[in-house]
């Protein structure tokens, strides 16, 4: 079956819990992981860092510093359970696209993502990535939804 | 407004506990529903569905969905839409037909497998409540279905069902 799962993650928590959900199911079915995140540029993002770093080069050095936080857990999670992890920072301004191209580009089979992210305070529709890596992608795509007492 | 200096946007961590999950046990799906309505990207991806069912161990439940009578239609004398008894005869036997097919390669494959034909004007709705009342952990569809003309856009039932299932679904393409 799926021989190599693609799961990008922006570090909210609907997206963890989808890597969560992700690792489980590669080591279920004994398949490879590339883990990604992208890094959106200074005009491009929303983030909390765009909005409180005085200047571009700050921004630069926070949102580093994130992906790599981001990055690193996901590694560390997947040591303790033994597995192997690629990771992949990526820089974009369109990180459906980024997703999209990675799946292509590394021959994943599968791409598991949470149905929103750290956009996704309106939890009734679709985050507007997933629904774009789902018009786009070649391969499967599961959509995981997070658990949440207050949805 | 002045932010902090050392404020950032959180990375969650949910990942902590995770390792010493995975390194135990990981329970995966065990009941998957497969939805089709018995067009070819659907049939390609119920075929796909069992294939992740065998590697899986899991069983699988198979959903059909017929829209339900709405009345006669005759045009230029012609019945356009049949009498109610001879419309669901209609539906049962593309019902039969559709899960058969399916049922047939769950069965060369091994893959423990039940069906359900569901008639219900709204098919998200009908695969989302199927899913839940039978208590399965996956639901496994198509990006298109029947009316899926356009290779970009999702289908329409893929989406709601997509935006209203607090389970994960599996879109195949």
């Amino acid at each position: 079956m799926y021989k190599h799962i693609l799961i990008p993650t922006d570090g909210s928590e609907p997206s963890q819990q989808a890597v969560k959900h992700g690792l489980s199911l590669a080591k279920a079915l004994d398949a490879k992981v590339t883990a990604m995140t992208a890094t959106l540029s200074y005009d491009a993002s929303t983030l909390w860092e765009a909005a409180i770093s005085k200047t571009p080069e700050g921004y630069e050095r926070r949102v580093k510093e994130r992906a790599a936080k981001i990055i690193s857990q996901v590694s560390a999670a997947a040591e303790i359970a033994g597995m192997e992890v690629d990771t992949a920072v990526v820089r974009t301004d369109h990180p459906w696209q980024a997703i999209v191209d990675m799946a292509a580009a590394r021959n994943c089979d599968l791409i598991v993502m949470a149905s929103h992210g750290w956009k996704g305070v309106a939890a009734v529709f679709l985050g507007s990535e997933t629904q774009k890596v789902l018009a786009h992608s070649k391969v499967p795509v599961l959509v995981h939804r997070m658990e949440s007492s207050w949805l | 407004m002045i932010w902090p200096d050392d404020c950032e946007e959180p990375v969650a961590n949910h990942l902590s506990s995770l390792g010493g999950d995975l390194a135990e046990r990981h329970p995966m799906y065990e009941h998957i529903l497969i939805a089709t309505d018995g067009s070819e990207p659907s049939e390609a991806a119920a075929k796909s569905g069992l294939q992740l069912a065998k590697s899986l161990n899991a069983d699988v439940l198979v959903v059909y969905i017929s829209r339900p009578y709405k009345a006669a239609i005759t045009l230029g004398g012609v019945d356009v839409m049949p009498s109610g008894d001879a419309y669901d005869k209609i539906c049962e036997d593309n019902a039969v037909g559709i899960l058969g097919a399916v049922e047939q390669e769950a069965a060369d494959l091994g893959v423990p497998c039940r069906t359900k034909h569901v008639v219900d004007d709204h098919e998200w709705k009908a695969i989302i409540e199927a899913a839940e009342g039978e208590k399965c952990d996956l639901i496994h569809m198509g990006s298109h279905g029947r009316s899926g003309i356009t290779a970009l856009i999702l289908g329409s039932q893929t989406q709601k069902v997509l935006t209203h299932s607090k389970i994960p679904v599996l879109v195949c393409r």
